[in-house]
């Protein structure tokens, strides 16, 4: 009521206690003293006080009473202003609405909204509700709530977002808002199937009822999975998700322009490139555009970056280019990217960067660093003030590097043994799989699980540094650590199929080319990145059925207690100390009416 | 005498026996405490034979006893008078009240009852007429040795009446006395002064000497209350809702200007006032009523 809440409020049972004075006041007429008295002739001479007076002092001495013990109640009781929001004890139901891409169909949203409302109709009153928006992150929109008005509200403005669905997401955030209390999730959603990913975690408690509101799919989509300009023409691949053949124009737009248009005829669940060859400037942006009627709408355009693809350079240091270890691998894997136009790679040793000028070598954005027997010092200064000035360098510490100098060529001691540590057959695990380097491994088929290293060099745990991976033994085998201005990543192993197998490993590409985009901090070029993966643009669907036993259950015992955050602001608040100071108010002006009464 | 004073103490006379016992008690320690009886005198009763001293009154000298013996003796008598008391006792509702363990009608009673055994021994003649808006009880007035029984009788059977009404039983009372006696009233004189004062004036008018004896227990003179209360007439029943702290300065002030109009009245008509607390030992009053015969005679 008045969104007032308690954080203990058992306490407000001890209100009770006010009907004390109430009963006493009662009691107290009802057996008032009488004294027999012989003079009372004189007593009625002397100014007896007024009876109506005095019972207006009385109501007022028992008023104060009565308030005393109620602000004393409700001061244990620890009242709290939270607004609308509902009482930590009510039961909740969560309504978690989907507005990830797939709900951009025509129609799709405004059903998915009619199902959201009713759901805050069917909603009992004493029910509190809380609206928690979903695509790839979850947002509670809504906080708990028993304002039915402000979920209409919040509801009417949800829209599709250009994001990719993640339930367990959803999930989780729903589980964090229902806490301990008794609570009911309602899923609106169209049921993607590619929602379920794999790698996500998140589940909902024991014993939180759930129900899907599902939202049709539509029976078909096309999407532009891919549009870059290439040799002077344009290439746009239109995927066809549906079961039926299905043909779209394809314009090319600049502003309000038609650049170029083309039809294409796309067959069931395949795709098909289109090329539009057409005279565009050099500089700027197009947008690729395909009509899709019945089809999700947020997938039917692409940007296209008209400037030309610039490749990120990058210099891999070794001691020798000319051997068997001579870097050849990361310059392979950083070509395979892009078609060897994302990456321009320069294998030196250190006698060639001793020629470089210095500018040349500071606009290399990712330095590989596999060996360090031949750098001069003018070789190790150029490194070390690169590194100083905001340099991005991975040092693989193989067999060519001397520790003993990387000291002196990184600006920082890293504090790595000499001699290699030999652990046959050691695998690598990364500790954080979120990390940008780690994405493509989530996948089971992509695991470092494979690669097998032979020797490594240990590496001291230092505070400023970031353990990204670890060998099988525990000991560091991917960190991360600032150095001056720039970045350094060390690789306790190496790089050149010396000391391990992982060059021959599928997995090494991909590490390579990411770590080598994670320090460049690069996007593919020529091609703005959509915000959702292709498979979003699949309208395939699971059923209800189906969506509910892929929850996964949680026990409630692991969740955070949800009255923290009453208890939070009720701590910043402190109505508590207000009302004692009212009772100790109440309560003197008690103390001297009553003087005065008696 | 604080022997005496104790011995004499209200609350210790109430825990005797019979009120004759009590009568006994107080007037027996009081004439003890005296060290002698001031009260021998001129008596139609011989009681002892002296020799004669100069200066002694030769009318008193014995002439048979100087013709046979040839010695000069002189006659004492025991005093003997004709005067005639009627002790008056309120026995209106307000005279049952009590602060402690004695109320004002005891404490009268009491004191009624000393003085009737005092004027036994003194061969007075005594009568007793209890009264509350009218007379409750009589008993004319008599000198006869088993009158005293029937008085401290009718004491201690005195039942408590109604509303007090002073002046008319004075009236009354002064109407019926035809022979110049005495009056003794006992009453916590809570009524109309004014008409109070006029019954007993009457009895001046008259010729009868009055003491009163004014009852009054501690409470009604201090009002030593504390909470508040609704207090009720004894009386009357009429209530009133009072706070004691904030009224006691003006009760005691009313109660002290009452007294002291029945005192300056009082006084003025030639009436002797005696005000007692019932805290306070009987021979107080003893002493006002023999001061006030040893005038009379």
């Amino acid at each position: 009521m008045f969104g007032i809440s308690f954080l203990s409020p058992l306490f407000l049972v001890a209100a009770i206690a006010a009907a004390v004075p109430i009963l006493l006041h009662l009691f107290h007429r009802k057996t008032e003293v009488v004294i027999d008295f012989p003079a009372v002739r004189l007593l009625k001479r002397a100014p007896v006080q007024q009876h109506r007076r005095r019972r207006l002092r009385e109501l007022i001495l028992l008023a104060l009473r009565v308030v005393a013990l109620v602000l004393l109640s409700l001061a244990f009781a620890r009242p709290y202003f939270a607004g609308a929001v509902a009482p930590a004890s009510a039961p909740l139901t969560v309504i978690a609405m989907d507005q990830s891409m797939s709900l951009s169909a025509p129609n799709q949203i405004e059903r998915a909204r009619e199902a959201a409302l009713r759901a805050v109709a069917a909603a009992a009153g004493s029910t509190a509700l809380t609206l928690v928006t979903f695509a790839d992150a979850a947002t509670v929109a809504v906080e708990p709530t028993t304002d039915r008005a402000a979920m209409r509200l919040a509801i009417a403005e949800v829209a599709p977002a250009p994001r990719g669905t993640r339930y367990r997401t959803a999930l989780a955030r729903a589980s964090e808002v229902i806490g301990t209390r008794e609570g009911r999730v309602v899923v609106v959603t169209d049921l993607q199937q590619a929602g379920w990913e794999a790698n996500d975690e998140g589940g909902l408690p024991d014993g939180v009822d759930v129900e899907v509101a599902a939202v049709a799919p539509p029976p078909g989509n096309l999407a532009v999975t891919s549009a870059e300009r290439r040799d002077g023409r344009v290439i746009a691949t239109v995927q066809n998700y549906g079961n039926a053949e299905s043909k779209t124009a394809v314009r090319l737009l600049m502003g309000s322009a038609v650049m170029a248009q083309a039809d294409v005829t796309v067959a069931p669940l395949a795709a098909a490139d289109v090329e539009l060859d057409v005279s565009l400037p050099r500089t700027g942006q197009a947008e690729l555009r395909i009509d899709d009627p019945i089809g999700y709408q947020l997938d039917n355009a692409r940007i296209v970056s008209l400037e030309p693809p610039s490749a990120t350079p990058v210099a891999v240091i070794v001691a020798d280019p000319t051997g068997a270890s001579g870097g050849l691998y990361i310059e392979r894997a950083l070509n395979v990217v892009g078609r060897g136009r994302e990456f321009s790679v320069d294998v030196l040793d250190g006698s060639a960067l001793a020629k470089w000028a210095p500018d040349d070598f500071q606009r290399r954005a990712v330095v590989f660093l596999l060996g360090t027997r031949t750098l001069s010092r003018a070789g190790r200064d150029q490194i070390r003030s690169y590194l100083a000035r905001g340099g991005q360098v991975l040092v693989a510490l193989g067999p060519m590097v001397d520790v003993g100098t990387l000291t002196d060529v990184l600006g920082v001691a890293i504090a790595a043994s000499g001699d290699p540590v030999r652990t046959p057959g050691a695998t690598m695990v990364a500790t954080d799989g979120r990390h940008p380097i780690f994405r493509p491994f989530l996948n089971p088929s992509g695991a470092l699980g494979d690669v097998q290293v032979d020797q490594y060099r240990r590496l001291t745990e230092h505070p400023d540094r970031v353990v990204l991976a670890r060998f099988s033994g525990g000991d560091a085998a991917l960190s991360e650590q600032v150095v001056g201005e720039g970045r350094l990543m060390i690789y306790t192993s190496d790089l050149d199929n010396e000391w391990s197998r992982f060059p021959l490993n599928a997995a090494f590409v991909p590490f390579v080319v990411e770590t080598a985009r994670y320090l460049s901090r690069g996007e593919s070029a020529g091609e703005a990145a959509a915000g959702f993966e292709p498979r979003e643009s699949s309208p395939a669907a699971t059923t209800a059925e189906e969506f509910t036993k892929a929850i996964d259950r949680t026990n409630r015992s692991n969740l955070v207690d949800p009255g923290q955050a009453a208890r939070d602001v009720e701590d910043q608040q402190r109505w508590w100390q207000v009302g004692l100071l009212l009772m100790l108010a109440a309560l003197a002006g008690e103390a001297l009416l009553g003087r005065r009464t008696t | 005498m604080p022997g005496q004073a104790r011995y004499l103490d209200p609350a210790i006379i109430a825990r005797l026996g019979t009120i004759d016992l009590k009568a006994r008690t107080i007037v027996e320690g009081f004439l003890t405490g005296l060290h002698r009886s001031p009260y021998k005198g001129f008596s139609v009763e011989f009681a002892e034979y002296r020799q004669y001293l100069p200066g002694d009154d030769l009318a008193t000298l014995d002439w048979k006893v100087y013709a046979r013996s040839d010695r000069h003796f002189v006659k004492k008598y025991e005093e003997e008078t004709n005067l005639t008391c009627h002790l008056l006792i309120d026995v209106s509702a307000s005279m049952a009240y009590a602060s402690g363990t004695v109320t004002k009608l005891q404490y009268g009673s009491y004191l009624a009852g000393a003085i009737a055994y005092l004027m036994h021994r003194q061969r007075d003649s005594f009568g007793l007429i209890a009264f509350d808006d009218s007379v409750a009880a009589l008993l004319p007035a008599s000198a006869r040795s088993g009158h005293l029984r029937l008085v401290l009788l009718a004491l201690e059977r005195l039942q408590i009446g109604m509303r007090t009404n002073v002046a008319k039983p004075l009236n009354d009372l002064a109407a019926a006395v035809r022979k110049r006696g005495m009056v003794v009233l006992i009453s916590d004189l809570l009524d109309d002064p004014s008409a109070v004062l006029d019954g007993l004036k009457h009895f001046r008018y008259r010729g009868t000497d009055v003491i009163v004896f004014h009852i009054l227990d501690p409470y009604e003179l201090q009002f030593p209350f504390e909470q508040a209360a609704r207090f009720r007439d004894m009386e009357t029943e009429e209530e009133v809702a009072a706070v004691p702290a904030s009224i006691r300065d003006d009760y005691v002030q009313k109660m002290q200007e009452l007294i002291g109009f029945y005192r300056r009245e009082l006084g003025l008509a030639g009436i002797d006032y005696c005000l007692l607390e019932t805290s306070q030992p009987l021979e107080l009053g003893l002493m006002s009523y023999l001061m006030t015969r040893h005038r009379v005679l």
